[in-house]
């Protein structure tokens, strides 16, 4: 079940982002849901080498679906929650302000590898007002989003569907 | 370091990189075709994402769920439609008054704009999931005579092109995303050319190209050019907001605001063929 779950979440993340989040956006800036459950994993369900691969198979997903530049999302997302996931065991799981802080910390890393994988095949990128505006927008939707999201994904990974088999 | 180069990890982890800025290369805006696996996850999301529009549509309408709803609905529908139909020919007629006063004379042709275009009108059913992309996801496919490369418009003006299509769906890359370029021309001078790019944002875009001594003005119509095999020539793009000189000193830039609410598109037509003016004939009608 567990993986199941897992497994869901990406498609269901890429469903509502297309979707109902397109029309509720903040100034132009949709929430980043498949980053969000990337993170929460690496920072709950697993070790960074998994993370990583979990967030590479989550981003394969998104750039899939999007059809450019293909593996790009996937190896952002991975190093992503290589970096999130290095803080698994170190951090107090049970504080909100951990999981917030961690999106937070994500939205910044994720883009911060876009950008370095754009500036590879973009000759000029134009590294504006815009794209700051949008990346700040989309990280306060994110985190707003992550205080209940996180609440669920601690809640589930303890007692519920996303329970692993090995804390029986 | 020995240890490192000795670690079986590290070589799977390089490989993967590697191939992954391959692909990444491989599958950049210039591809003709998207893959069978992106078909099908597209696909997959297509009567989801329809079935979620579809929703919202009639919640949209739960207000008037009186007696004559259905009627009322049916006349807004009619009505909507209409004036989409006027406001395109309005546009349409504006390009060719622009062009009769150029060659002076010219008549008995502006009624002819509407049959410039063949159109297929498509419902948006989807936007890009990522902030870095400015794309739209319609429900009109391949099925439906769609390919890639053909440019979308609404009643105000251009909207985008077809990047992609998948069977039942497909994907527009809006003429606001960082990737896209068109050429352009400014309506009242004519004299002045340019390229107007996507800055990303649903409310701005950058014509640049222009020479010094271009006649552009704030205010400004900005259509088409028609220079380019993608778009024809006359479809309105944005009115000049700004004209900003290049570093260079050689070249002006300007900013543009679109004529096409991006935030509010529900509808497009994408233009599945385009007859262009035969202007041999027109000399003829002087």
């Amino acid at each position: 079940m567990r993986y199941f779950v897992l497994i869901l979440l990406p498609f269901l993340s890429l469903f509502l982002q297309s979707t109902i989040f397109s029309f509720l956006s903040i100034k132009g800036a949709i929430p980043n849901l498949v980053l969000i459950f990337v993170v929460f994993f690496a920072l709950l369900n697993s070790n960074r080498n998994r993370s990583a691969a979990y967030g590479f198979l989550c981003g394969l997903l998104v750039d899939l679906y999007i059809g450019r530049f293909i593996c790009m999302n996937a190896l952002a997302l991975g190093a992503t929650a290589f970096f999130i996931g290095s803080f698994e065991g170190r951090v107090f799981k049970e504080n909100l302000l951990v999981g917030t802080i961690a999106v937070a910390a994500g939205i910044c890393l994720n883009n911060f590898f876009l950008f370095l994988l754009s500036l590879i095949y973009f000759n000029v990128f134009h590294f504006d007002v815009n794209l700051l505006s949008n990346i700040l927008y989309q990280g306060l939707y994110n985190v707003l989003l992550a205080i209940p999201i996180y609440a669920w994904y601690y809640h589930s990974t303890k007692n519920g569907l996303l329970r692993s088999y090995r804390e029986i | 370091m020995l240890k490192l180069i000795r670690n079986k990890y590290t070589w799977i982890v390089l490989s993967i990189i590697i191939i992954s800025l391959t692909v990444m290369n491989l599958t950049s805006s210039a591809r003709t075709d998207i893959t069978v696996v992106e078909k099908v996850i597209r696909d997959s999301f297509t009567p989801l994402q329809k079935g979620v529009k579809e929703f919202r549509d009639g919640w949209g309408g739960f207000g008037t769920i009186l007696a004559e709803k259905k009627s009322l609905q049916k006349q807004l529908d009619n009505l909507e439609e209409e004036r989409q139909r006027l406001s395109l020919e309005n546009q349409a007629l504006r390009e060719f008054q622009a062009e009769a006063k150029r060659l002076q004379n010219i008549v008995d042709f502006t009624n002819n704009n509407i049959e410039t275009y063949d159109l297929k009108p498509a419902r948006i059913i989807a936007r890009s999931p990522e902030n870095w992309y400015q794309d739209i996801f319609i429900d009109k496919g391949a099925n439906h005579g769609i390919a890639r490369g053909m440019p979308v418009i609404n009643h105000n003006g251009l909207v985008g092109r077809v990047q992609s299509v998948s069977e039942k769906s497909a994907q527009i890359s809006l003429i606001t995303d960082r990737e896209m370029a068109v050429g352009v021309v400014v309506q009242e001078s004519r004299d002045t050319n340019g390229i107007v790019e996507g800055l990303g944002d649903a409310n701005t875009l950058r014509m640049i190209n222009i020479p010094y001594y271009s006649l552009i003005v704030e205010g400004n119509v900005v259509v088409t050019s028609g220079l380019s095999q993608t778009y024809p020539p006359g479809i309105d793009i944005g009115i000049v907001d700004y004209i900003d000189r290049e570093p260079s000193g050689l070249l002006l830039s300007a900013t543009v605001r679109p004529v096409v609410n991006f935030d509010k598109l529900e509808e497009v037509l994408i233009i599945t063929d385009y007859r262009p003016i035969d202007h041999d004939d027109l000399e003829g009608a002087i």
